[in-house]
């Protein structure tokens, strides 16, 4: 009888050594063994949770588990840049990150829970710049047709966008210091609504980001007369960028860009696993397709170039988030 | 036009697409009548497993859960007196008291058929007149849309049940609410205790929850003892015997349906404005208001036709132009351009297959719901029999669990126990819940406007003044208020004398 107890006892406390013990093993090779949470800090069915369910579908092979996409939403981002910042650095929670938002947040408010230095980059996927549009109908015809109208009436015309303290908002505040014009930023609840109020004429002119204007541009309701970027957008080749039609080096920090992040101190190997995912997926035939189909900007940089990317960025936010206040 | 119809039939005729809008109908029944999953999470969670289907069917099967889902709300308020989603808020002021006299069955054939009548002649108007209607969107702008908004508030005179001061200390307290969070052009936060959770304001899906449910958990826990069993159905108990009764409102399906329409077209308003503005319609013109409140079968009928045309009427200006009214059709829009798709008029010309038979899937899922919704309701109706002891923690699990999905917070689940403690205080001294809501969702879209509508004149009031009365839709608007605050005076006045005399 007694003996009989002494077995199971044994028996149950190799069953839960056997459970405990993978545990404690970090080696790379075995890594994936599960499926990775990503978080997402918008809501369902928004621009960033679309972007990461593709991106979620397409890097499944190259990372060998399957990529859940979990929505932590509020708060302009910071419910869920903070739950990223928090989560446990085991590999298995990784987040989608938007910048300038995660600066932004950070900057404007008080007793924010997170330090840019809690995120280590993964690798930055797309690029969205904010774009100047007008009616198809608007007198104004080039850029610099409108910045000389602007000038004359300082203060006075009238540019929606998305906002207030939105990453649109903070490229008008930039171009407004660069180009020495003031024009009367009034904030809507996102790009779509800006966008209709400047078919309605309720605005003079509106600031969306690139890839909710596009196909506005390309049926010819609107008119793009420049794109807050150092290159032209790949799906608006005929836009002048900022610099081509005013002459003037305009930073292009309010361009939303949406980049894969984890939280500090993970695993070298594990972190390198997840990076060379991410780099497969942006090279990956299928992905590139989709992302075309939909108009997603894809720009891929690594690890390395997003992190220095991401300090001279901060930076450079920084500088102009007084004139945000 | 009619070769391209002829295209959507012949894409409709793929039995996948059937398919696809079956279980498009079916899921969207189940989530509109649980409390806390809403139409818009139920798109937004469907929009990747549409990714790899053929978009025609994709998008059917999301209009299928848009269209289910809006009209199934009404089931769960009716029986339980609990909204399950926000259109249904102002079915549920006759359909619950219609279900306590024992009209259970009557009540949802009335919601049933009108969401369906409704949502056809929605689906008709997008069919044939999309484009010069979503011209008549772009004409609304700022000082339209707080107008609207104060047209809206005026509306709690006719939910207030009699009671107009306990309706306008209901609605005040819903306006003072909608204030919690950033302010919408400024960004300045308020009242928000530091908490990240409260900085959006006060979720309206997690509030209606404890709005309604908590109140419903404690009645039913004080009442456990009691042995006498609601009645299901005094009258007949087929559905159908009830379709001559809601055809025979004429009238009303065509007004609420124009009112529905014309609603679901202006962006940012949504289903739950339509269905409130058309049961204050029904119950100013109605020969019967005083039945209003009390279980009035034609104050049903007026909200569910109405919330059901909003679907079509959103869904005009989002093929149109590409602006979602609402957030549902937001994540709609979502699901349109992952397939590659870009609203505008290349939708109805180089790829007219797709969206044509899209809308025409929209008339087969409005006609879908019927026998699918009559059959689930036919089990739900005996949920009233369950004993209290179980319904109650049932409910009450729901609940917590319905307000902690929506942003996976644990806050929310807070911030629901603490509207429903407001819920309970506003039972207790028998004050109407219904304008507490419209003040919660009007009162962000009227600040967020008059602020935006300044903000667009540099601050000037006089400036905005002349604006209201000039620009002819806001004028328009304008009477409207006006009308509506003189009658609603008129009537207090008689009612008070009738009391005096």
């Amino acid at each position: 009888m007694n003996g009989r107890i002494k077995v199971v006892a044994l028996v149950l406390a190799l069953a839960t050594v056997s459970t405990i013990l993978p545990s404690f093993e970090s080696k790379a090779a075995d890594f994936p063994k599960k499926p990775l949470a990503m978080i997402v800090a918008y809501s369902p069915g928004g621009g960033t949770d679309t972007a990461a369910r593709v991106i979620a579908k397409y890097v499944q092979p190259h990372l060998g588990q399957r990529l859940i996409i979990q929505n932590k939403p509020g708060a302009g981002g910071q419910i869920g840049f903070t739950a990223l910042a928090n989560a446990k650095n085991d590999g298995y929670k990784i987040g989608f990150i938007n910048i300038p938002s995660i600066f932004m947040v950070k900057m404007l408010r008080d007793n924010v829970p997170y330090e840019m230095s809690d995120y280590e980059a993964i690798a930055n996927i797309q690029l969205d710049p904010v774009v100047l549009t007008v009616k198809a109908d608007s007198p104004y015809q080039t850029f610099e047709e409108f910045i000389n109208a602007v000038k004359k009436n300082p203060g006075n015309v009238n540019v929606g966008g998305d906002g207030p303290q939105s990453n649109n908002q903070l490229q008008v505040v930039v171009a407004e210091d660069k180009l020495g014009a003031d024009v009367n930023f009034v904030p809507f609840n996102g790009s779509g609504p800006a966008i209709t109020a400047t078919l309605g004429d309720q605005v003079v002119a509106s600031v969306p980001s690139a890839s909710s204007a596009t196909s506005h541009i390309q049926n010819g309701r609107l008119r793009a007369l420049a794109v807050f970027a150092d290159k032209r957008y790949k799906y608006l080749p005929d836009v002048p960028t900022i610099k081509e039609a005013s002459g003037v080096e305009v930073p292009s920090i309010g361009a939303s860009m949406r980049g894969v992040a984890v939280p500090k101190g993970m695993d070298p190997d594990r972190k390198k696993i997840i990076e060379d995912a991410f780099a497969k997926v942006m090279k990956d035939p299928e992905f590139i397709a989709h992302a075309d189909k939909m108009g997603l900007p894809l720009h891929y940089m690594n690890a390395r170039d997003f992190d220095a990317y991401l300090k001279t960025a901060a930076e450079s936010v920084e500088s102009y988030i007084s004139l945000l206040k | 036009m009619f070769d391209n119809i002829l295209l959507g039939l012949s894409a409709l005729s793929d039995v996948t697409m059937l398919v696809a809008i079956a279980a498009g109908v079916l899921g969207g029944v189940m989530i509109g009548v649980l409390p806390g999953l809403s139409s818009t999470m139920g798109v937004a969670l469907l929009i990747p497993v549409t990714f790899s289907m053929p978009p025609q069917v994709g998008l059917a099967m999301l209009g299928g859960i848009y269209l289910s889902s809006t009209y199934s709300g009404s089931i769960s308020a009716i029986l339980l007196n609990i909204p399950g989603t926000s259109a249904a808020v102002a079915t549920l002021l006759d359909g619950h008291p219609m279900s306590k006299r024992g009209q259970s069955t009557r009540a949802i054939s009335l919601a049933t058929f009108g969401s369906c009548i409704g949502g056809l002649i929605s689906v008709v108007a997008l069919l044939f007149i999309a484009p010069p209607l979503a011209e008549f969107s772009l004409m609304f702008g700022s000082p339209e849309y707080f107008l609207l908004a104060v047209f809206g508030i005026t509306v709690i005179a006719s939910l207030s049940a009699g009671a107009m001061e306990k309706g306008l200390i209901a609605g005040a307290i819903g306006l003072m609410l909608s204030t919690i969070g950033n302010h919408p052009l400024t960004g300045e936060m308020r009242y928000t205790w530091g908490l990240p959770s409260l900085y959006d304001g006060i979720p309206l899906v997690v509030s209606l929850i404890g709005l309604y449910s908590i109140p419903e958990v404690i009645d039913m826990i004080a009442k456990r003892n009691q042995t006498e069993r609601p009645l299901i159905d005094t009258d007949a108990s087929n559905p159908f015997t009830f379709l001559p009764e809601v055809l025979s409102h004429k009238i009303n399906l065509l007004r609420s349906s124009l009112i529905g329409i014309v609603v679901g077209i202006i962006p940012g308003v949504g289903c739950s404005v339509g269905g409130f503005l058309s049961y204050d319609a029904a119950k100013r013109i109605s020969k019967k208001s005083k039945e209003f409140g009390n279980g009035s079968p034609e104050g049903v009928i007026a909200c569910e036709t109405a919330n059901n045309a909003v679907t079509g009427g959103t869904l005009i200006p989002l093929l149109t132009l590409g602006i979602p009214g609402n957030p549902v059709t937001a994540v709609l829009l979502g699901g349109i351009m992952i397939h590659g798709l870009r609203p505008g008029a290349e939708l109805f010309t180089l790829n007219a297959e797709i969206t044509y038979g899209f809308i025409l899937s929209l008339f087969v899922a409005n006609l879908l719901f019927v026998p699918i919704g009559l059959f689930i309701a036919k089990y739900c109706v005996r949920i009233i029999q369950v004993p209290r002891s179980i319904l109650a923690p049932t409910i009450m699990t729901l609940a917590v669990v319905g307000a902690y999905s929506i942003r996976n917070s644990l806050e929310d689940i807070m911030i629901m126990l603490f509207v429903g403690a407001i819920g309970f205080i506003f039972q207790l001294f028998n004050v109407p819940r219904a304008p507490l809501v419209l003040g919660l969702v009007l009162g962000t879209l009227a600040e967020g406007e008059l602020a935006r509508s300044l903000a667009l004149v540099h601050g000037d009031i006089f400036a905005f003044a002349t604006q209201l009365v000039t620009r002819p839709i806001s004028f328009v608007i304008l009477l409207f208020c006006f009308y509506a605050l003189y009658q609603g005076i008129v009537q207090h006045r008689k009612k008070s004398k009738i009391l005096d005399d």
